[in-house]
């Protein structure tokens, strides 16, 4: 599901991301890869906050929409 | 000299170490982003001077953004003879990703775990000795901030810095390593300098590098061809920094202890987000903050207490402190008590020195003293307490890590206008001067955007600028006894809000298309105000503004007093006759331009006034009101400079003087406003932005300025006006969603045909 839709506080691993090839270098140096592991922390009206690694990462609603992430299984 | 780079991720510390090791008082800032520049410092405590660099922050090699592209070229062009790569301690694996590349190349260096103070708050531990078996460089815990482990982190890199070292990679054991071993050993054939690192960022598809080697590219692609990954297919980009990453969790984050366990905790930051990034909340919390701010800063009337106290009593009637902690208006607040009193002292000034030359000395060298220097140069000076009040509450937001969230929560409104929440820091960076601002663009990655940021960042009224509107709106108060001066200043802020906006919009779906850039941004934990910090910035700001107002003001004031006082045949004039002076010949020949704005031909013999104020605020804006000062005292009314420290009377003097209207003066405040903005800025401008849209930026602020002040004045001279505007506006939007709709239909039908 792309990350907009994923329930808050949830380990997320990341499945895909739909970008282009700058940006999605850009995203991979900051810790968002495909099956890296992410956690919501809140969304307001589709933006999102989210942790990855020890930092928090804001992202619009466009991006949050284009990424997508499966629940992590403990 | 031997040079050492400060290198690291954005927010991790790179400046407070900077000023730290070189006693420099460079910007630092809780958001990512603050440094776009290097800038050069010599560190004096080691066995020889060492010039240490202060580089932009970068998350990795790759560069996204125009300043990131500034650090990477440092570092591998310049060769420094050390790197220091600093490392927020509180974000480890993240920032250690950055760690793997530079350790690629073949250059000394050391890591400097920073923030070790908040991780042990924390009550987690980081191995400083582990993580350096494995990094094989050393590694030294420090506090930028609290000044720890400095010296020892200096000794350490001087040491290393006289050893050679070659560049190690952690992808040696990768599905990769062959490719990279194979075109390391052809990069290194052909003399190239850290082969490694370069063949590394070949094996990424890096756009420099291929456009560099683009013989050894040809091997990549062989090797891609043949090859398949499970997850990410022959996405080499990807792979690596997977790789990297799983490296680093695997190998690095074991001197990573936290305290209970694996478990992740909310902390004080995230909790704090629920509140003020609320969906709802957010936009309210952050105006509130916005008001009061403008109401510490400005308000004559604090708290609203007017109404509740006993008249008279903050008056002071009588005693030497009469009117400074308010007036029968209500209690002044603190930045109206520091203006106050500032005029205070410049005022008894300025009484000492016309009653010592009085009489001793000849006329126009008491008007030179009185009228030309003292005049102009307390006239700009009276607005410094305000303007270091407000700029001291922006720091405190900005340090506290506030203002990246309100760069998040504006973002939905700012993508509505074709900008991402990033365009933000820069904007609200205006309000205090547009230089930082427009240098601070550099943070944007997408070149259009940036381009209309820089562009609309005058019309958020800076520093310089709140003279004319207080000075203006107080005249118009006392002069036509309507309204009240602090309405009509935040109207006037508002109305340079507007203007940008609009003109952003008109940018956007114009000359500056393209799609809205995405809006990723770092969040940096919150931490109390630094109160030293503070301080350097409130002080450079002084230094900054005295030192502005003693040189280029006071030159501009002194020449617009003697233009005003000689004829061309460079006669000494009287105030009377200044109607035959250089500079009322000047104005007059270009005021019939200014007819539509209100403040043209309409205004007569004395209307060349404000035509020529508004010429002197292309030197510095502070001028237009420092010229309102010596004309006033010379269009032949009764005008005592001391007596008027905000401009008020001047202004009421030129509003009698000339006869112009509320509507004309309003526009003249818009378009000194929005107009281009002082030499200063207009340099910095030219220097960030490329040739050719710099060109057409000095004609849109003409046309933009030009256009808002005829509005102003119409619409407010002749209300029907409105109506004209409207229809022109509404065919002005139907004319270019028309167009653009073609053009995409254009787009769409010329490439149909190729898929």
């Amino acid at each position: 599901m792309p990350m907009v839709l994923a329930p808050e506080f949830k380990k997320l691993l990341i499945t895909r991301i739909f970008a282009d090839e700058k940006l999605k270098r850009h995203l991979e140096n900051l810790g968002l890869s495909v099956n890296s592991e992410i956690e919501v922390l809140s969304k307001s009206g589709g933006s999102v906050i989210c942790r990855v690694k020890d930092g928090r990462l804001a992202l619009d609603k466009q991006m949050a929409t284009k990424i997508f992430v499966t629940v992590k299984e403990d | 000299m031997i040079k050492f780079a400060l290198a690291g991720n954005p927010n991790c510390g790179k400046t407070t170490l900077f000023n730290a090791l070189t006693g420099a008082t460079a910007h630092v800032g809780n958001w990512p982003g603050v440094t776009v520049d290097k800038r050069e410092g010599v560190y004096k405590k080691c066995a020889e001077p060492i010039a240490v660099l202060d580089l932009p922050g970068i998350y990795s090699l790759s560069p996204y953004t125009p300043e990131e592209v500034i650090a990477r070229n440092y570092i591998l062009d310049e060769k420094p003879d050390l790197i220091v790569n600093i490392v927020d301690a509180t974000n480890l694996e993240r920032n250690l990703y950055l760690t793997t590349q530079l350790m690629e190349i073949d250059v000394p260096m050391v890591v400097a775990l920073n923030m070790m103070d908040a991780v042990e708050k924390n009550g987690d531990k980081i191995d400083a000795k582990t993580l350096e078996d494995k990094l094989a460089v050393p590694v030294v815990a420090i506090s930028a901030l609290k000044g720890t482990g400095i010296k020892e982190l200096m000794n350490r890199a001087y040491a290393a810095s006289k050893r050679k070292r070659e560049g190690i990679s952690v992808l040696g054991s990768s599905a990769l390593s062959k490719p990279i071993s194979d075109l390391t050993a052809a990069l290194a054939k052909k003399q190239v300098d850290s082969p490694l690192f370069h063949a590394v960022k070949l094996v990424e598809n890096d756009e420099i590098e291929i456009k560099n080697h683009p013989e050894e590219y040809k091997l990549v692609r062989e090797y891609k061809s043949g090859f398949s990954d499970d997850v990410f297919g022959d996405d080499f980009e990807a792979i690596v920094a997977d790789e990297r990453y799983k490296y680093i969790t695997k190998h690095f984050a074991q001197a990573f202890v936290r305290k209970d366990g694996e478990k992740v905790r909310l902390t004080k930051s995230d909790k704090a987000d629920k509140v003020l990034t609320h969906r709802i909340w957010g936009i309210p919390i952050f105006l509130a903050i916005m008001f009061v701010v403008f109401h510490l800063t400005f308000s004559e009337n604090f708290l609203f207490l007017a109404k509740a106290l006993p008249e008279g009593w903050v008056s002071l009637e009588g005693t030497w402190a009469e009117g400074l902690f308010g007036s029968a208006d209500g209690i002044a607040s603190p930045g109206v008590i520091l203006a106050n009193l500032l005029n205070l002292i410049t005022g008894s000034i300025s009484g000492a020195v016309s009653g010592a030359m009085q009489g001793a000395a000849a006329e126009w060298a008491t008007g030179l003293v009185c009228d030309g220097i003292l005049g102009g140069l307390f006239a700009v000076l009276s607005f410094l307490p305000q303007i270091l009040v407000l700029f001291m509450f922006f720091s405190i937001l900005e340090d506290s890590g506030y203002m990246a969230r309100v760069a998040f929560i504006l973002d939905r409104i700012f993508r509505k206008f074709g900008l991402s929440g990033r365009a933000f820091m820069p904007m609200i960076m205006g309000f205090g001067c547009s230089i930082p601002a427009m240098i601070n663009t550099r943070t944007l990655a997408d070149e259009k955007e940036r381009t209309a940021t820089v562009r609309v960042i005058p019309f958020f009224s800076c520093g310089a600028k709140l003279p004319i509107l207080t000075a203006i709106a107080g005249g118009i108060v006392q002069f036509f006894h309507v309204s009240n001066a602090d309405a009509i200043t935040y109207a006037m802020y508002i109305v340079g809000i507007v203007t940008a906006i609009v003109t952003v919009i008109l940018m956007r779906s114009t000359t500056m298309r393209g799609e809205t850039p995405p809006f990723i941004m770092e969040l940096p934990s919150y931490h109390a105000p630094q109160a030293k910090a503070l301080f350097i910035h409130l002080w450079d700001k002084l230094k900054h503004f005295v030192k502005k107002a003693f040189t280029i003001i006071l030159v501009s004031t002194i020449l617009i007093w003697f233009l005003s006082h000689f004829s061309f045949g460079w006669n000494f004039l009287p105030d009377e006759q200044m109607e035959s002076s250089i500079l009322a010949g000047l104005g007059k020949l270009v005021q019939p331009l200014f007819t539509p704005l209100g403040f043209g031909s309409q205004l007569g013999a004395t209307g060349w006034v404000f035509v020529v104020a508004a010429i002197t605020g292309l030197i510095a804006k502070e001028n237009v009101i420092a010229t309102f000062g010596v004309l006033a005292a010379c269009l032949g009314f009764a005008y005592d400079g001391d007596a008027d420290p905000n401009g008020v009377l001047a202004a009421t003097i030129m509003i009698q003087a000339t006869g112009i209207t509320i509507p004309a003066l309003i526009s003249f405040i818009a378009f000194n406003m929005t107009t281009i903005p002082c030499f200063a800025a207009v340099a910095t401008a030219k220097a960030e932005l490329d040739k050719r849209s710099f060109k057409w930026t000095l004609v849109f602020w003409l046309v933009t300025s030009y256009t808002v002040g005829t509005i102003i004045y119409l619409v407010g001279s002749w209300w029907w006006t409105v109506f004209i505007f409207l229809a022109m506006i509404a065919a002005a939007i139907g004319g270019i969603i028309v167009y653009n709709k073609k053009r995409d239909a254009k787009k769409l039908s010329t490439e149909a045909p190729i898929k």
